[in-house]
């Protein structure tokens, strides 16, 4: 199959100025010319293939805004090469942007003030959807989700939860071959993320979207997502389906203990160092057991243990690598 | 009173405005062009005129004046309004609110830090230079001291005003509107674009007796000696008129803001 | 079929398609605007009192001296009505300018590179500013009202000559907000540019004729401001005498809004979006 997205060798720096501390400091940097190159993606390479739902993780400041960012043609890479349906996004951003549709973290693309609905007007007129195109996706929204509470209402008027699905809906809108979905659940509601989930598979599913979506909820991940990429400072350390991921720490198990007074003890085991049975036991001469429940590590601990061990590899160096990092230094 | 947390205020002020350098030297730059232009236009708003003495007002007056009004303006300058209308619609205020300190006090002491740099960086050299400049037109006496005596409390009753004028924002979106009535009328009605000498007899008088004339001129007239302020039965009016507003503005401004904090916290924002 | 309609699609794009899409967004943003009838008011009111304020210092001004370099008050008058009428499109159209360095420092700016539109048109036509239409008719009274006691004929060609030269002149002032603004692109903390540039628009009502030497330069060729009043009026207030730069200003206000657009887009594509 075609590749939607395709990266080589990617890597993208970003030369900040090196700030000293306190009020000297300050004083000192006014003249200082001392600036640092931070990388904030290494040698990134990534295939992905059409219609698939990728889930782009990694903690905060790891460099996926940053791939996002270059994928959408706003950044250049530093070097490396990027083929996004065809096109080298930053060269032809506009015609880039035709085939893709963004959701970017909390901030709304929408017109703050207008309905809903007018803003959808605007986009296809913007996008030159045709006509029927555009009635046959408000349509399939209808089918999908129920939008016509929110369709009349100005954005500015919204919850955060509707605000991100109208954000979603206006992204799909011109039926583009690829959507970013840069943490489209943070900050949600229970009923409002699985409605915003069911949305995302629905049109995955219903017009063979490809799908890129960075979250931190890896419930987020485990209703959508196949495969997943994991990135770290700036480093791609995981690429592959999520099955292959639980047994790639297939060793480890949770032990769930009920002690005495009803209270739930839980351990993660690495099945390869100690046995499951010797713990029990071992547990067992301390204190009563009511009652043992043994569980496959859920996704959560698996890429907590991935962060964990990339960190842990690299010792204490605490270099700045991050776009979110500069950002913050700047401010 | 904790003036520990005051100054740690102060300082982080400093240190953030110091952060913008190439903003800060772009300012000043751009600064001296705008004094540039108030020179040609006054220049030739005198040779026009035919006399060298108008109003009492002599060119060199008029410029000193002009020049530190301008120097004055953006040492002065804060965006109350628009850091109070923008953290009011993010929802940023009720954090600001839930802060260990008043928020008036929290606020003026946040500001103090960039009016320490921007007086530093703005005022001093403009001086500096314009004294140069005119062969010590400028008195250089006791006077000084009380220019910055009159400074402090054109700051204060500045900030007041802001802090009233941005309590209005509770009430309404409109932070444009209120913001450019008030920019507009403390503009004219302080002396920062035409010297209130200029101004015509009646309308004087009554300008006389509002705040926004200890704003700026107020510490001009005292630093330039005019209008008998190198006595002090001229010089006890001027600091009384600021005194008296300082106080009619700050009681204002606290009572006014707690009572609309108060409806924000019962109607929930 | 689909292939057709996509060809076509491309060539669509143009000058027709952005003003179709401004009116849209101009409708939308005007029906939504008048449910915030207190900010209308309020905003208006303001906009009022700016122009009040500014007439007032004008008679202030002329009360203590009678001319200024061979001015008189009307023809004083009339070019200080045309900076108003010129000063409009800014105001109007290109009012966003002022919220650019918040979202470039937020981060929010990056909204506008996702759409396959030019960014600058869609960054500028988000606001419509309503307020620079009462600028508009106070600028359009002063100046008939100085017209009038000038004594100005009334004919087709003067009133073609007025239109051409007060857009003339108002493409400087948008040229020089446009690049105030994207100086926030690379400096952190630039807002004081645009407020001073923006001061800057008040000496544009006085004829440029006061600046010397190295300066009158500045003010005609770097920060034209002389352009934004002084030598378009000429076209209409001299008879004979015009200067050069008069019928040169058509061009060179184009030149200068093209390269402050390019200057803009500059910033764009330096800015690496960043932000929190």
């Amino acid at each position: 199959m075609e590749n939607a997205i395709t990266m080589k060798n990617v890597c993208k720096d970003f030369k900040i100025l090196n700030r000293h501390e306190g009020l000297k400091g300050s004083i000192r940097d006014l003249f200082s010319r001392d600036y640092k190159t931070i990388s904030a993606v290494k040698d990134v390479s990534l295939e992905i293939k059409k219609g698939e739902i990728i889930g782009y993780l990694g903690p905060n400041g790891a460099g996926k805004s940053t791939t996002i960012k270059m994928m959408t043609g706003v950044l250049e890479p530093t070097s490396g090469e990027i083929m996004v349906n065809g096109l080298v996004p930053y060269k032809e951003r506009t015609k880039n942007s035709e085939r893709i549709g963004v959701v970017f973290g909390q901030r709304s693309q929408l017109w703050w003030s207008l309905p809903l609905i007018e803003s959808f007007k605007l986009l296809r007129d913007i996008y030159l959807v045709p006509k029927k195109d555009y009635e046959d996706m408000l349509e399939l929204y209808r089918s999908l989700v129920d939008i016509e509470p929110i369709l009349h209402k100005p954005v500015r008027q919204m919850s955060l939860g509707q605000r991100t699905l109208s954000d979603i809906l206006a992204a799909f809108l011109h039926n583009p071959a690829i959507v970013f979905l840069d943490e489209p659940t943070i900050g949600l509601d229970v009923s409002m993320k699985s409605k915003i989930r069911d949305l995302i598979k629905g049109l995955n599913q219903q017009k063979g979207t490809t799908v890129i979506l960075t979250t931190h909820d890896m419930g987020d991940v485990d209703a959508l997502c196949k495969r997943i990429v994991i990135i770290d400072e700036g480093k791609k350390i995981y690429d592959n389906d999520i099955e292959h991921l639980k047994s790639y720490f297939g060793s480890y198990r949770t032990l769930r203990i009920r002690h005495a007074d009803d209270t739930w003890e839980e351990r993660v085991i690495d099945e390869s160092k100690e046995d499951v049975m010797d713990v029990i036991l071992k547990k067992q001469k301390e204190q009563k057991i009511k009652d043992i429940q043994l569980q496959e590590i859920s996704t959560e601990e698996v890429i907590k243990k991935i962060y964990e061990g990339s960190s842990a590899a690299k010792g204490n160096s605490s270099v700045v690598t991050s776009d979110e990092k500069k950002g913050a230094a700047e401010q | 009173m904790n003036l520990r947390r005051h100054i740690a205020l102060t300082r982080a002020g400093i240190m953030e405005s110091l952060q913008y350098r190439l903003g800060t030297a772009v300012t000043l730059f751009a600064n001296l062009i705008y004094l540039v232009l108030v020179y040609f236009l006054w220049r030739a708003i005198y040779d026009s005129a035919g006399t060298d003495v108008v109003n009492g007002m002599t060119f060199t007056d008029t410029m000193i004046y002009l020049i530190l009004a301008t120097a004055l303006f953006n040492f002065l300058e804060m965006f109350v309004v628009w850091d109070m209308s923008r953290s009011i619609q993010s929802g940023k205020i009720i954090l600001d609110l839930l802060k260990p300190m008043k928020f008036r006090s929290y606020t003026f002491w946040s500001y103090s830090g960039s009016h320490v740099v921007l007086f530093t960086l703005t005022f001093i050299p403009t001086f500096i230079v314009v004294m140069i400049v005119t062969h010590g037109a400028i008195p250089m006496g006791i006077n000084l001291l009380y220019f910055v005596v009159a400074t402090v409390l054109a700051l204060i009753v500045n900030f007041s005003m802001e802090m009233i004028v941005a309590t209005i924002c509770l009430y309404t979106e409109s932070t444009w509107g209120i913001n450019i009535v008030k920019e507009t009328i403390v503009l004219l009605l302080s002396g920062a674009s035409i010297p209130l000498a200029f101004f015509p007899e009646t309308f004087r008088k009554i300008v006389g007796f509002l705040p926004f004339r200890a704003v700026y001129d107020i510490p001009l007239t005292i630093l330039l000696e005019k209008n008998g302020s190198d006595t002090l039965e001229g010089l006890l009016p001027m600091f009384g008129l600021q005194l008296a507003w300082c106080i009619i503005l700050t009681v204002t401004g606290v009572l006014f803001w707690n009572h609309s904090v108060r409806k924000i916290t019962v109607n929930g924002g | 079929m689909s292939e057709t309609t996509l060809t076509k699609q491309k060539t669509r794009r143009g000058f027709g398609f952005y003003l179709r899409i401004y009116k849209k967004i101009l409708v939308q943003d005007l029906k939504s605007k008048m449910s915030y009838r207190a900010d209308f008011v309020i905003s208006t009111f303001g906009m009022i009192m700016t122009n009040l304020s500014g007439f007032v210092t004008f008679l202030i001004l002329f009360k203590n001296f009678p001319s200024i370099n061979g001015w008189d008050y009307y023809h004083m008058l009339f070019l200080y009505g045309f900076s108003l009428v010129a000063l409009t499109p800014v105001q109007c159209f290109f009012d966003n300018n002022w919220n650019l360095r918040f979202q470039v420092q937020s981060g929010d700016f990056i909204k506008y590179c996702f759409r396959p539109i030019n960014v600058f048109f869609y960054f500028m036509s988000e606001v419509f500013d309503v307020k620079g239409l009462g600028q508009f008719a106070f600028g359009i009274g002063t100046l008939v009202y100085a017209w009038i006691h000038i004594g100005i004929p009334v004919t087709p060609l003067v009133i073609a000559k007025l239109v051409l030269f007060l857009l003339t002149a108002s493409l400087f002032m948008i040229a020089i907000m446009n690049a105030a603004a994207a100086t926030c692109f690379w400096i952190v903390g630039s807002g004081y540019v645009m407020v001073i540039m923006f001061r800057f628009k008040d000496f544009a009502k006085y004829p440029s004729n006061i600046f010397h030497g190295v300066f009158r330069i500045l003010f005609t060729f770097v920060i034209p401001i002389a352009f934004v009043a002084y030598y378009p009026s000429l076209a209409i207030l001299e008879t004979d005498n015009i200067p050069v730069l008069t019928w040169c200003a058509p061009a060179i206000g184009v030149l200068f809004f093209y390269l402050s657009y390019k200057f803009w887009m500059l910033g764009v594509s330096r800015y690496d979006f960043t932000g929190s």
